[in-house]
C-alpha cells in the first residue's frame, strides 16, 4: 500500500504523474529489450498517483456518492417541521431573529413576514423522523439517513456558496473534497476517473468547473464531466470513420515510438504517456458500458423510476451506482433548479414539488438499492445543496423563500453514518440551530474521517502553507459516526 | 522518565558523538520558524511565550523557560514537541509532530548548550529575500574543459563543481532550433529554417537565430500568454452567470507591449496606473485592463459593495503575488503568521486599490461616440413616447414576464433581472421603463415597433470597448476588515507601505496612490521584484524557478537553488552590463533577460537523463542537464496546427471560436454562445481561443491552461487520459492530422520515405532514427492495406490525391500529433 502524500512538495509530486498497472503488458518487455543495448540508460519509475492508497486511519467508507441539490432546497417544506412557524404565519419575525444578519435580495424582494409551511409533515419510520408528505419514497428509506437539520454555512449567494459548500472556502484556487479524496486515498478504477460528475435538470450549475476543480492539486485530480446519454466523456469517441482496428494501429505505433523515445531520453514521463494512452483507450470501451444500461432490470429501472430514453436525475442515480461498482471513488450527481423564490418557475406552489418529484424516487432508490447489492455499508450517500431557505417568505408574486445560511438540512447515509436519526434542532422558527450546529467545515471534516482520512493531516503545500480541505476549522460530527 | 524520552537521549547522545555541533541559524531556527512561530512568533504569543529567536526561548511565557540548555530531557520545548509533558498538550498543537530526527537534533543543540547568536533579530527583517540584491561576483573558473559563455554558465558550474558534477554536452542543432522556437515563439520550426540553421557555419549562427525569433511578432504572443496567466485574463465574467465580457484589447496590449520590450518597470506601471499618468494616452488607458481581470457577480440578489470589495481583495492579493512573490493574502484576516506583514499594511495597500471606477472604455474616435449616443437618445425618445401614450404596455410587458422560464430571466442583463425581482406594483416609473424596453426591444409581438428601432441603429458604427480602471474623483474610506470580514469595521486605513519593506518615495504630504504603489513596487531599492520577475522567466526556461516556491519568497518558501546566479540576474536585469561596441542596454528589459538565458550554455545542454545525476540530483536541481517540459496548452494546439499547415498567423483581435466538443458548454449555469469560427479564424492560435471561465474550452484545461480566478504564476504539467483522448479524438485534432497529411501528400514528390521524414520533421523538426523510420514505413505499409473501401470512401481526400492514400496518411499524421515529443519541449 502507497504511503499517503501528506506534505509531498508540488514539484516531485507532478513530475510523477499517471501509471497504471494494466496496458504495460507489452510494453514493459518491448522496454526491456530496448533497454538491453543502452549501459547508461535511465530505468523508468513507475508511479500512479490513482494508485488506491490506505489513508490515516482505517476507511469506513470506500467511496461517495454526493447529490448535490443545487440551488438551496427548502427544508422547511421537507424536513425541518415548524409548527410554531405555522402558527405565527403572516406576521413579523422578532427583529431579535434578523438584527444585524445580512440575506440575499436585501434591496428588492427579501420580506421579514414568517411563511409557515403548507405541507403535511409525519414522524417516518421506526426512529421516527420528521419528514414531509412530498418525499413519501425518501420516507421510505428514514431508518438508513441520518438527517442533519443544523447545518450551516458562511455565504449566500448560489455561485460563491457552491463553491464554498465544495471547497470549505469563498475563495477561488481551492480544490473540491472530491478532489481532496482521491488526492488522499487514490481509486479502485482501472479503466473510468476516479472522480466523476454528472448533472441534471434545465441547467448546469451555477460556478461550473470551480465546483469540481482540483485548485492547486495536480489536475489529475479535477472532476471529470460524464454524460448519461451519447458520448459520455468529451472525445471518447474515436473520429468519424476511423474503425477500432485502424484506432488500436494507431495507439500501437504511438507506445512503440514513444518507447523508443523513453530510451533516447531516459524520462519518466513518457512512460507515465504510455500508460495514459493505453487507459484512454481503455475508457473508449468501459464508457460506453457504463452508460449503457440496457443490461439493467426492468425491476431495477422501475426501483430509481429511469426512463431509459431520457436523461434524468433518476438515470444519473443509476449510472452513479454503476460507477462505484467499476471502482470510482467519488461521484458528484447536480440536480438544478432547487431556487424557490417565489418568481415565475420558482414558487413553492407550483414549482418546488416539481423538482421534489424529480428526486425523491431515485435518492431512495438508490440507498436501497446499494443496501440490497450490499454496498451501502461502505459507500457514503450525501444529499444536499449549498444552502437553505428562510422561514420567511419573500415579497413576490407567489410564495417562495430566500437564501438561508444558519440553519438548512442535509442527510447522510451509508458508509460509517449512523441512520435512522435527526441529529440537529433548529429554533422554534427554524431560523437558527438550538443544539448541534454542523457547519461546512464540520461536514467536510467528518465526510474525510469516514474515508479513513484526517482532515488535519491531510494537507498539501502551496505558497509556502500546508492547506487543509477545512483551513483551521472543523470539527468532528461523532453523532453522525455509527 | 518514561521510556520514549529515555530512548530519545540515547539517540540524542549517539548522534551527538558524531559531526559537528548544531547549527542553530541553518538548523533550528528554521525548524522553529516552520513548526512553532504561527502561535509563538510576535503576534500574540499563545502563553506569552515567543520562539523567534533563542533568547526568548530561554526567557519563556506562563509555564516557564522552554528551554534549560545542558539539559534536554528537563527542557518543557523538548517535553512538548515529544508529547511527554504531563499536562501540556503535544505540540505542534493539532498538526502532525515533529520527526524524530527533527526531535533529536533540537535535544542535541539544547544538550550542546543551546548556543545562538548573541545578536539574534527576531521576526524576518534579516530574511534574505527582504534584503535588496547586490551584484555578487562571478565566479572565476579556470582551465574549465566546459564552454562557459556568458556569466550564467559561471555559477552553474561552480556549483556543479561543489558536487563534482559535469553539465551535459550542448543539444544537437535541430534540437536547440526546436526548443528556441518553442520557447521564444511558442511555435515550432519550418523544415527550411532548421536546414538554415544546421548548415550555417558562422560562429554566431546561434546568436543569429536567437535574434531572429526575439524580432519575431509571435514572440509577443508566447510571452504575452506567459503574462496572462498571473494576469488572469478570461473573456467571461465568472461567478454564475458567466456572461461574456469584451477586454482583449488589454491581451493585445501585453502581446504588443511585449514586442516592443517595454521595460518591464514601464510595463508595471501602465498595467498598474495607467489612467494616472500625466496625459495618459489611450493604450495607457488600456493597461490598466490588467487588474479588470477579475470576476464579476451577475448573480441576483447579491451586495454588489460585497463583490466589489472582493475584486479590491483580489487586486492586492494578486499584485503580491505577482511582483513581490509574498503571500501578502494571508493578511486580509490577520497579521502574517510568518513574514513581517500586519494586517493594517495589508490594508494600506488595499487603501491604493480601493479607489477606482471600472468603467469600459470606448474604444471610437469622438465622432463616433457623439454618433451612437444620438442615436441611441432617438431610440430612447421613441420608446418613452410609446411608455407614456400607450396605457395598457405595462401590462402587456408584465405578461411577458410572466411567460419566461427562469433561465430565461437567467440570460437577460443583469439591470433586468434586478427589476424582475421586484414585486410588479413596487416598482418605480423608471424601473418600469427599463422593462418596458427590454420588452419592446425582445418580445416577438413587438415587431412593428422593433422594425422602427433597427431604422435608427442602421447608421450606428460599431462601438468596441475594452474594461479599465478609472480614478475616482471622490476618494474611498478604507477600514481594516476584522478577520478579513467586510461587515466589521476595523477603523480608518490610509493608504501606506509595508514597514518590512524598503521606504516609498511618494511625497509624505499626501496619501500615495495606484501611480505611488507601481512606481514602489519598481523602485531600484525593492528587494523583490526583480529576483521575482527573473525568476519565473528562468522557471519557463528549466521547468522550475531557482527558488522553487515561485509565488513564496517570504521565510515558508523554498531558499534558492543559486543565491548568487538570482541576485546576479536580478541586477543585471535592472542594471545591465555594457557591451563594448554595442548600443547602450536597456534596463529592465525582458528581450535582454531572454537573450542572456537562451544565449547561456547552461541552456543549450541536452536534456537526456543520465544515470550519474539521477542518484544525486533527481529532480535536476543543480541543472548538470536541460529539462524535457511538456508544452502549455496552447502551444499543444499552435504545434499540431502549424504542422498541418493551417496555421493563421493574424495577430490580435476578438477571441476566436474554434470548433469544441458537443456538450463542453453544458456544465454552466448559463448555456453560452459559441459560434464556431469558419475560415481563417479556425485556424488561430491557441491564446485567441474564446475562453469562458465557468466552461473553459476542454482542449485548454485538459493540458492545465489556467482558469482565470485568481493569478496563476506556475502551470502544472499534468499528464492524464483526458489529454490522450483530447489530441487522439478532438475533431480539431483530425481536422490537423488531415491537413498534415494533405499538405505532405502534396508538398513532397511520391516517396514514401521522403514524405515520412517531411512529416516527422515538420512535428519535430529532427529526421527520424531508423528505427523511428522502420516503424512509420510498417505502419504506413499496413495502413495501405488495411483501409478498407468504406473507410477509403468516408474520408475527404483532397483533389487528386487517392482516397486510401489519404486515409493511411492520415493515421501517420494521427501518429506523429500524439507522439510525446510533439507536445515536449526536448
Amino acid at each position: 500500500m502507497n504511503q499517503l502524500p501528506v506534505n509531498e512538495p508540488l514539484l516531485s509530486k507532478t513530475r510523477r504523474q499517471f501509471f497504471s498497472q494494466c496496458g504495460m503488458g507489452v510494453g514493459s518487455i518491448a522496454l526491456a529489450s530496448l533497454m538491453a543495448d543502452k549501459a547508461n540508460a535511465v530505468a523508468p519509475k513507475l508511479v500512479n498517483p490513482f494508485a488506491p492508497k490506505g489513508g490515516h486511519a482505517e476507511a469506513k467508507a470506500k467511496r461517495v456518492i454526493y447529490l448535490f441539490m443545487a440551488g438551496g432546497p427548502s427544508q422547511l417544506e421537507l424536513f425541518d417541521y415548524k409548527p410554531k412557524l405555522v402558527e405565527l404565519n403572516g406576521q413579523p419575525i422578532p427583529q431579535s431573529y434578523i438584527e444585524g444578519k445580512r440575506f440575499a435580495f436585501m434591496g428588492s424582494s427579501h420580506g421579514v413576514k414568517c411563511l409557515g409551511t403548507r405541507k403535511r409533515f409525519d414522524r417516518r419510520g421506526q426512529a421516527g423522523t420528521w419528514i414531509s408528505d412530498m418525499l413519501p419514497y425518501t420516507s421510505g428509506v428514514a431508518d438508513d439517513i441520518a438527517v442533519v437539520t443544523t447545518c450551516a454555512t458562511n455565504l449566500f449567494n448560489h455561485a460563491p456558496a457552491k463553491l464554498f459548500m465544495n471547497t470549505g472556502s469563498g475563495q477561488f484556487g481551492r480544490p473540491s473534497l472530491g478532489a481532496w479524496a482521491t488526492y488522499g486515498i487514490g481509486s479502485e478504477a482501472n479503466d473510468l476517473p476516479g472522480f466523476v460528475v454528472l448533472q441534471s435538470g434545465p441547467r448546469g450549475p451555477r460556478g461550473g468547473a470551480v465546483n469540481w476543480g482540483s485548485g492547486f492539486l495536480p489536475t489529475t485530480f479535477q472532476g471529470v464531466p460524464l454524460r448519461g446519454q451519447g458520448e459520455p466523456i468529451l472525445n471518447l469517441t474515436s473520429p468519424a470513420g476511423i474503425t477500432a482496428e485502424r484506432q488500436r494501429r494507431t495507439l500501437d505505433a504511438v507506445r512503440d515510438l514513444n518507447l523508443q523515445r523513453l530510451v533516447a531520453t531516459g524520462d519518466d514521463e513518457i512512460n507515465t504517456r504510455i500508460s495514459a494512452y493505453e487507459m484512454a483507450y481503455r475508457m473508449q470501451s468501459s464508457a460506453p458500458e457504463l452508460i449503457d444500461i440496457s443490461g439493467e432490470s426492468k425491476a431495477t429501472l422501475d426501483l430509481y423510476g429511469v426512463d431509459p430514453a431520457r436523461p434524468s436525475f433518476a438515470r444519473n442515480c443509476l449510472l452513479a451506482r454503476r460507477l462505484i461498482e467499476r471502482g470510482t471513488r467519488f461521484v458528484q450527481l447536480y440536480h438544478t433548479n432547487w431556487d424557490s423564490h417565489g418568481g415565475p418557475g420558482e414558487t413553492l406552489e407550483d414549482d418546488f414539488p416539481k423538482v421534489v418529484k424529480d428526486v425523491d424516487q431515485a435518492c431512495a432508490a438508490l440507498v436501497k438499492d446499494l443496501k440490497v447489492r450490499g454496498l451501502l455499508e461502505d459507500t457514503l450517500v450525501i444529499w444536499g445543496g449549498e444552502f437553505g431557505r428562510t422561514p420567511m417568505g419573500e415579497n413576490r408574486d407567489k410564495t417562495g423563500r430566500n437564501h438561508h445560511i444558519d440553519a438548512f438540512t442535509m442527510w447522510f447515509a451509508g458508509g460509517g453514518v449512523k441512520g435512522g436519526q435527526t441529529i440537529g434542532e433548529t429554533d422554534e422558527l427554524g431560523f437558527g440551530p438550538a443544539q448541534d450546529r454542523c457547519h461546512v467545515h464540520d461536514l467536510h471534516a467528518t465526510i474525510l474521517h469516514l474515508l479513513g482520512l484526517d482532515h488535519l493531516k491531510l494537507t498539501f503545500r502551496f505558497q509556502g502553507r500546508d492547506y487543509r480541505l477545512t483551513d483551521v476549522h472543523g470539527e468532528l460530527i461523532p453523532k453522525l459516526l455509527a | 522518565m518514561n521510556l520514549i524520552v529515555v530512548i530519545g537521549t540515547l539517540a540524542a547522545s549517539a548522534t551527538a558523538l558524531v559531526g559537528a555541533p548544531v547549527d542553530y541559524g541553518k538548523e533550528i531556527q528554521p525548524l522553529l520558524a516552520q513548526n512553532c512561530y504561527q502561535c509563538h512568533g510576535v503576534t500574540q504569543p499563545k502563553r506569552g511565550l515567543r520562539l523567534d529567536t533563542a533568547a526568548f526561548a530561554l526567557n519563556g511565557g506562563q509555564s516557564g523557560p522552554a528551554i534549560k540548555p545542558g539539559k534536554s530531557s528537563d527542557s518543557l520545548l523538548v517535553q512538548v514537541i515529544s508529547g511527554t509533558h504531563k499536562d501540556l498538550t503535544r505540540m505542534p498543537y493539532k498538526k502532525p509532530p515533529l520527526s524524530d530526527a527533527q526531535i533529536a537534533l533540537v535535544r542535541r543543540w539544547i544538550d550542546e548548550g543551546a548556543r545562538a547568536p548573541a545578536n539574534e533579530v527576531p521576526g524576518s527583517k534579516v530574511h534574505w529575500a527582504f534584503v535588496a540584491p547586490k551584484r555578487p561576483e562571478v565566479p572565476e573558473i579556470r582551465n574549465s574543459q566546459f564552454t562557459i559563455r556568458n556569466s550564467i554558465d559561471a555559477f552553474i558550474l561552480a556549483r556543479l563543481a561543489k558536487e563534482k558534477l559535469t553539465p551535459s554536452p550542448e543539444a544537437d542543432r535541430p534540437t536547440l532550433i526546436r526548443r528556441l522556437s518553442l520557447d521564444l515563439l511558442g511555435l515550432p520550426p519550418k523544415p527550411a529554417e532548421v536546414d538554415a540553421f544546421v548548415n550555417d557555419t558562422s560562429p554566431d549562427a546561434y546568436e543569429k537565430l536567437v535574434e531572429r525569433l526575439l524580432a519575431s511578432p509571435h514572440y509577443g504572443e508566447r510571452w504575452g500568454r506567459w503574462w496572462l496567466d498571473v494576469a488572469r485574463y478570461s473573456d467571461s465574467n465568472g461567478y454564475s452567470i458567466d456572461a461574456p465580457r469584451s477586454i482583449w484589447r488589454y491581451r493585445d496590449w501585453v502581446i504588443a507591449a511585449l514586442n516592443r520590450d517595454l521595460p518591464f518597470d514601464q510595463f508595471t506601471i501602465e498595467q498598474l496606473a495607467g489612467d494616472l499618468l500625466p496625459n495618459a494616452t489611450l493604450e495607457q488607458k488600456v493597461a490598466t485592463g490588467f487588474h479588470r481581470n477579475t470576476q464579476i457577480n451577475q448573480e441576483g440578489g447579491i451586495d454588489k459593495e460585497q463583490f466589489r470589495l472582493e475584486s479590491v481583495v483580489d487586486r492586492v492579493n494578486t499584485t503580491g503575488a505577482a511582483w513581490l512573490g509574498l503571500t501578502i493574502g494571508c493578511c486580509q484576516c490577520h497579521d502574517h503568521k510568518f513574514d513581517p506583514l500586519l494586517q493594517k499594511e495589508y490594508y494600506g495597500l488595499f487603501a491604493m486599490l480601493n479607489n477606482q471606477d471600472e468603467p469600459d472604455l470606448p474604444l471610437t474616435t469622438p465622432d463616433e461616440t457623439k454618433r451612437v449616443a444620438d442615436i441611441e437618445a432617438k431610440v430612447a425618445a421613441y420608446i418613452t413616447d410609446l411608455f407614456k401614450k400607450d396605457a395598457d404596455v405595462v401590462a402587456r410587458e408584465l405578461k411577458w414576464e410572466a411567460s419566461m422560464t427562469p433561465e430565461q430571466r437567467q440570460a437577460m442583463p443583469q439591470l433586468w433581472r434586478e427589476i424582475f425581482d421586484v414585486p410588479a406594483a413596487q416598482r418605480t416609473d423608471a424601473q418600469k421603463l427599463v422593462m418596458v424596453t427590454s420588452f419592446v426591444e425582445n418580445a416577438p409581438e413587438n415587431k412593428t415597433h422593433q422594425a422602427a428601432i433597427k431604422k435608427f441603429r442602421a447608421e450606428k458604427p460599431k462601438v468596441e470597448t475594452t474594461m479599465v480602471l478609472r480614478e475616482s474623483a471622490k476618494p474611498r474610506r478604507t477600514y481594516l476588515h476584522i478577520k478579513g470580514d467586510f461587515t466589521r469595521d476595523g477603523g480608518d486605513v490610509k493608504a501606506h507601505f509595508p514597514a518590512a519593506l524598503h521606504a516609498a518615495k511618494a511625497p509624505a504630504d499626501r496619501e500615495p496612490n495606484r501611480l505611488d504603489l507601481a512606481q514602489w513596487l519598481v523602485d531600484d531599492a525593492n528587494p523583490l521584484t526583480a529576483r521575482v520577475l527573473v525568476n519565473r522567466v528562468w522557471q519557463q526556461y528549466f521547468g522550475k524557478g531557482l527558488v522553487d516556491t515561485e509565488n513564496d519568497f517570504g521565510t515558508q518558501g523554498s531558499l534558492p537553488s543559486h543565491p548568487e546566479l538570482l541576485d546576479w540576474l536580478a541586477v543585471e536585469f535592472k542594471q545591465p552590463t555594457a557591451k563594448p561596441n554595442s548600443p547602450a542596454p536597456i534596463a529592465y528589459s525582458l528581450k535582454g533577460l531572454h537573450r542572456l538565458i537562451v544565449t547561456s550554455a547552461t541552456y543549450r545542454q541536452s536534456s537526456a537523463a543520465r544515470s550519474d545525476l539521477a542518484r544525486v540530483d533527481a529532480n535536476n536541481k543543480l541543472l548538470a542537464r536541460q529539462n524535457r517540459l511538456r508544452l502549455d496548452a496552447e502551444i499543444v494546439r499552435d504545434v499540431s496546427l502549424t504542422a498541418s499547415g493551417l496555421l493563421t498567423t493574424t495577430l490580435g483581435g476578438p477571441s476566436v471560436y474554434p470548433p469544441i466538443p458537443n456538450g463542453a458548454l453544458d456544465l454552466g449555469q448559463r448555456k453560452q454562445p459559441w459560434p464556431t469560427s469558419t475560415g481563417p479564424d479556425r485556424y488561430r492560435r491557441g491564446l485567441y481561443t474564446f475562453h469562458f471561465r465557468a466552461t473553459p474550452p476542454p482542449a485548454m484545461s485538459v493540458f492545465d491552461a489556467p482558469d482565470g480566478y485568481s493569478t496563476c504564476t506556475r502551470r502544472i504539467r499534468s499528464n492524464t487520459p483526458l489529454q490522450a483522448l483530447a489530441l487522439l479524438n478532438d475533431a480539431a485534432y483530425f481536422e490537423f492530422a488531415e491537413g498534415l497529411a494533405t499538405r505532405v501528400l502534396k508538398e513532397v514528390p511520391a516517396s514514401d520515405s521522403a514524405r515520412l521524414e517531411h512529416a516527422f520533421r515538420l512535428c519535430l523538426a529532427r529526421k527520424p532514427s531508423a528505427g523511428e523510420a522502420t516503424r512509420l514505413g510498417d505502419l504506413l505499409k499496413g495502413e495501405l492495406a488495411a483501409v478498407t473501401d468504406a473507410e477509403a470512401k468516408s474520408v475527404k481526400a483532397p483533389a487528386g490525391v487517392e482516397p486510401k492514400q489519404f486515409a493511411a496518411w492520415t493515421t501517420v499524421a494521427r501518429v506523429l500529433l500524439n507522439l510525446d515529443e510533439t507536445i515536449t519541449r526536448e
